[in-house]
Formats: structure tokens, sequence, C-alpha cells
């Protein structure tokens, strides 16, 4: 980091569900050595695997559940509040569009929708979603891909 | 919640492994948790421990629990010679990192396992490469299980704990392309 791009380090919120889209973004911690790192999650127990950095966590609700995701926008936007983040970057599943929608809304952060490498014939539903408010719309599948998004640069594996 | 406890650690007839069996979340997987069970008698040199969810179907012949903790599920992962699993790519990527042979039998949405049929998908994508061992079938797993036990200990180094470099670099390039200043 050079100290005339910014006072403090890019503040940057990770947001996963637990599971295979937690697992899947820390395997891209390397593309933000340096940044500060704010880790959102659903379990709370996910804490152990960071230790040391903010944690917070979210409630696990799916796309369908319509007073789930009232709810979850509320815990989501109170952390967007807090930490003010320069980047949000989720791999799934839903409270990671959350995030990113209100981060749109809230914030200035840039938005990166990576949609898990477990989608290898279509496109998550909340991946589809997505393009609407993620500035980097990326599928893990070179195939997937599409001139108007969303774009492949690459997978976690 | 936890089960009958069968002995930690190596047991004196057989290999002595720990095979480590997970359907990764909450949501239950009884037909492969019950199949699995039925199973493990087979593998009486073996020692199963099983990550269970929510499912109704209790195993009889191997030590379980609902849920582990993250931390603990890590360590049950090194302690273990071969995971049995559900198709899903957190369990997957973790066994590899840990560069354990993992064994996958998919959720089927005909049963009401997932609410979309991608972990088949995975199952045929990562079904046969190194330290993956796909069943579709019921009758297959056994076989599976065998295959994973029988392979070579992973090298160390089998994965690393890091996405490949171009898609890191390619994504850096997008953190540090920064708009301006936004915070003055």
């Amino acid at each position: 980091m050079t100290s005339s791009d910014a006072a403090r380090r890019t503040r940057v919120l990770f947001v996963a569900s637990a599971g295979g889209h937690w697992v899947q973004l820390g395997r891209l911690k390397a593309a933000f050595e340096g940044c500060d790192i704010v880790y959102v999650t659903t379990r709370d127990d996910y804490r152990t695997d960071v230790a040391g950095a903010r944690f917070h966590t979210v409630s696990d609700v799916t796309r369908k559940n319509a007073l789930g995701l009232f709810a979850l926008s509320f815990e989501v936007i109170r952390i967007l509040l807090a930490e003010r983040p320069d980047v949000v970057v989720t791999t799934g599943a839903a409270p990671g569009l959350v995030a990113i929608a209100w981060a749109k809304v809230f914030t200035r952060a840039r938005t990166i929708w990576i949609d898990s490498i477990a989608n290898c014939e279509r496109l998550s539903s909340s991946g589809k979603q997505a393009r609407f408010f993620a500035d980097a719309w990326l599928t893990q599948w070179p195939d997937l891909a599409c001139p108007k998004g969303p774009s492949y640069w690459g997978a976690v594996l | 919640m936890a089960g009958p406890r069968l002995p930690e650690g190596p047991l004196v007839l057989g290999r002595g492994a720990l095979i480590f069996v997970t359907i990764g979340s909450m949501f239950p997987f009884d037909r492969f948790v019950r199949l699995v069970d039925g199973l493990a008698p087979r593998f009486a040199g073996e020692s199963f421990f099983a990550q269970i969810g929510g499912g109704n179907y209790e195993p009889r012949n191997m030590a379980f629990v609902r849920q582990l903790e993250k931390a603990a599920f890590s360590e049950k992962l090194k302690a273990s010679r071969a995971i049995v699993a559900h198709a899903g790519m957190g369990s997957v990527i973790s066994a590899l990192e840990a560069s354990k042979p993992i064994v996958i039998f998919p959720r089927a949405m005909e049963h009401g396992e997932h609410n979309t049929d991608h972990q088949m998908a995975t199952a045929r994508w990562l079904g046969g490469k190194p330290g993956i061992f796909a069943a579709f079938e019921e009758d297959a797993l056994a076989g599976a299980i065998e295959a994973a036990l029988e392979s070579p200990p992973a090298a160390a180094d089998a994965l690393s704990a890091s996405a490949p470099p171009a898609f890191v670099a390619k994504i850096r390039d997008f953190v540090d392309a920064r708009p301006g200043r936004r915070r003055p």
C-alpha cells in the first residue's frame, strides 16, 4: 500500500455463507493482502478460522424467505454502516447478494460477486440477481461467461 | 445429541483408520447417513465418525454428532485417513487442502436432498480427479470408500491454500484500481 493512496488501508468486507461459500472465499485472501479484511458469515463458530480479525454473523436465510431477507437486510446494513467498506466481495449465497445490494445503496464500495464453483452448468439464482449489484460479476466456469456478463477471471481451484 | 462413542485413536485390528463422514451442513441427508451406517460394519478395522446434521436417522454403527464447531471439524479432518461426504464444495476443498482422499456421494433433488441437482454435476466434474472418489449409486459407495482407503496418502502440499495466482492477480487488479479517493 502506498501512503498517498489513502489515509487508511483498503477495507474489504468478505461475505460468505458457512460451508462451501466460505471455503472458496478463503482461498482468495491473497488477492487482498495488505487490506483490512472484515468477515461476515452465518455461523459464529467460524470466527476461529480468522482469529483476531473483525468478524460479524448474520442470519442464514434463503432468497425465498421474504421475511428473513427483511431481517437480514437490517443486520447487513448495520454492518455496512459500521465498517464502511471500500470493497465488498462475496461468493454467496443470499446474504452475500443482500450485502452487495445494500452496499450499493449505503456505501460507495465496489462490489464483487463470485458465483460458487459448484455451479458448473448454470449460474446460481442469487448469482443471476447479482448482475444488478456487482461491479465485477464473475462465474468460475468459462462456459458460463457471456460478453454481457458474467465474466470469467479464473477459479479458486 | 451425541451418539454412542467408539474408542478414539487407532484400533488394534485392521488399518485402524479414522473415516470422517460429513454431510456438510445441518440440511438432512438421511439416505446417505443410513447407507454409510449400514456399510460401517464391513470396515471392521476402521472407525467411523459422522457429522449427520439435522436428519431423523441416527447411526447405530458409527459415533456421531449433529454438527461440529469449525475448529473441531478441522481437527477431525486432520486426524482422519479418508473423508466420506456429500458432494459439497466445502467438504471437497477442505479435504483437498488437508491432503485427505474424499469420497463424494451427491445429494439428489428427487429425494429432496437439495434444491437443485448441482451436486450431481459437481460429482461428475470432480470424480476421478486425484484424491476424489465419486459414487453415484448406493451400491458403488463401499467400493469408493475402499478405493479411498487404498489410495496413497496425498503429498502434504497437494493443494495449496490459495487460488491459482492468475485469478488472485485479476481480483487484486480490481481492488487496486480505485477510482480516486472516496474518503477525504
